[in-house]
């Protein structure tokens, strides 16, 4: 399951020969294309971290801040 | 346009004070003062930004964030009862976020929150001040019921002339009764290849400290003649002699341009805690004691107790993909593992539709499930020999559904204004939580954003 899936990230991330020039770019300028999570997410994504046993590698806190996690 | 918008905010207001109890009205009122401080100083800022320079800013002009939220959960297996037990939580939180342009090359953020919370769970830390028939079931009536987290998050970010360097700075400081965390941090960011790839690498540090509050009968002198059971009640507690609890995390992520309409990161986190990981007022039951109870309430043979280091590993990745004009798709997938035997699977989508220029409405899907942690036990499971053992069904072996709704209203000419600012979105957001051990919770969260003119 893992290596199949990364493999196709490794595919994914790597086949990205040709720079999209910036005139290019206005599909992924568009505000619901931004990679980050949505401003009011971070509610959620701080009920998961108290919650879950998990967290990290979501822009979200790392610990800290929480008796939680 | 500022005549509706006042009159919405009047309307949401209006019903948010009369649905909550008294704390939560102290929360949004809190929130409007400190909204009206943030806008002051905005203004402020932005009639200093009055200069004749010809560099594109980084931050064009100020904006403000503010942020609601009212969570709501329930199920039966509080860990403070030792994993049977009534786990209704109410939570209404409040933050402001400013980000100011210093010059055309910095940005300064100031992010600050007060969040309040109204938990029967964490109340049964002392059970006995509150009703007739004591039981873990019911919400005890004390000052454990409540609590304030208020903090503050500032951030100072400097971007290169030519807009591919970034680094930036960052403090935290939080309170709530028994929980005080400082920490620090700071980032480096390299954009190239045209602007279609950008490394990150991040650190932060965070310096806690509890102010251990342990449950009511495993306190120094506690006596109660209404005690029932077999011998003599007698716990193996003693209190922890360390109070402190340190992380450390290092991040990296990647992001990647893949086509026109496809893009994508990857985020690996490195994390190490050390300390009191413990939560302290966490009850557990042995196997091999007698129970011993007040009325229906179970006394407790110890506290939880977890090893004093842990390292955590999350990986994960972002795929975005514009569909056509009218839909783009948001994907997320995360691993995770860390040394107390848990590994994880987040998958989450959302798929924004674009109902007119202005309004979207995005669906949202995520499902999450985890194994358990060594030292996981039900109640009555773990032994008293045992060197680690918790019964939080937060660190046992579950999975999750969460299903969601949100709309959102974008103006990107800001038509409708208040003070010097005008009303960019305004995002509101419910989401559902199913989890296979029976907990169930919702939040309901509303985000607007200004933007100074």
């Amino acid at each position: 399951m893992r290596k199949p899936l990364f493999l196709l990230l490794l595919l994914i991330f790597s086949s990205s020969c040709v720079a999209v020039r910036e005139y290019d770019k206005v599909y992924l300028n568009d505000v619901e294309m931004q990679l980050g999570a949505r401003a009011n997410e971070l509610f959620e994504t701080n009920f998961h971290i108290y919650r879950e046993a998990s967290s990290g590698a979501n822009g979200g806190k790392t610990g800290g801040g929480c008796g939680c996690n | 346009m500022e005549e509706k918008l006042v009159a919405v905010v009047a309307v949401t207001n209006s019903i948010i004070m009369k649905s909550k109890p008294q704390q939560i009205k102290s929360i949004f009122f809190l929130g409007n003062v400190l909204f009206m401080v943030f806008m002051l100083m905005g203004s402020i800022v932005f009639a200093q930004q009055n200069d004749t320079s010809y560099q594109k800013r980084v931050l064009e002009t100020s904006e403000v964030d503010l942020l609601f939220s009212y969570y709501n959960q329930n199920g039966t297996h509080a860990a403070v009862t030792g994993g049977e037990g009534t786990e209704e939580l109410t939570d209404a939180t409040s933050t402001i976020v400013l980000r100011m342009p210093m010059n055309e090359n910095d940005v300064l953020t100031i992010d600050v929150g007060l969040s309040a919370y109204t938990s029967a769970s964490s109340s049964n830390i002392n059970p006995l001040d509150g009703g007739i028939n004591v039981t873990p079931f019911d919400a005890s009536s004390g000052e454990s019921r409540k609590d304030l987290l208020a903090y503050i998050n500032p951030t100072y970010s400097h971007s290169s002339e030519d807009r591919n360097t970034i680094w930036s700075a960052n403090a935290y400081v939080s309170s709530e009764y028994d929980y005080f965390s400082i920490g620090f941090g700071g980032s480096y960011t390299k954009l190239f290849n045209e602007k279609n790839t950008e490394i990150t690498l991040s650190g932060k540090v965070f310096l806690d400290k509890w102010n251990a509050i342990y449950p009511i009968e495993l306190r120094d002198g506690f006596f109660d003649n209404r005690i029932t059971g077999n011998g003599t009640y007698n716990p193996i507690f003693s209190e922890f002699d360390k109070e402190t609890r340190n992380s450390y995390s290092l991040s990296l992520s990647f992001s990647q341009i893949l086509t026109e309409k496809l893009q994508g990161a990857l985020f690996l986190d490195l994390v190490s805690q050390n300390g009191l990981l413990s939560t302290p007022f966490q009850r557990v039951y042995f196997a091999d004691f007698e129970d011993f109870y007040i009325d229906d309430f179970q006394l407790a043979d110890n506290v939880e107790q977890l090893p004093d280091t842990r390292l955590k590993v999350p990986f994960g990745g972002r795929l975005n993909y514009y569909l056509n004009d009218l839909i783009v798709l948001r994907t997320y997938y995360r691993y995770y593992w860390d040394d107390w035997g848990i590994t994880s699977h987040t998958a989450s989508l959302e798929v924004p539709f674009k109902m007119t220029d202005k309004f979207t409405l995005y669906p949202t899907y995520r499902y999450y499930t985890q194994t358990a942690a060594d030292y996981f036990y039900p109640k009555e499971v773990a032994l008293s020999s045992y060197s680690f053992y918790t019964s939080d069904y937060d660190l046992s072996d579950y999975s999750s559904h969460q299903y969601g709704m949100g709309v959102q209203y974008r103006d990107i000419f800001t038509t409708a204004r208040v003070l010097n600012f005008g009303l960019k979105t305004i995002d509101l957001r419910f989401s559902q939580y199913d989890r296979s051990d029976g907990l169930n919770a919702f939040i309901i969260t509303l985000g607007t954003t200004f933007v100074g003119n």
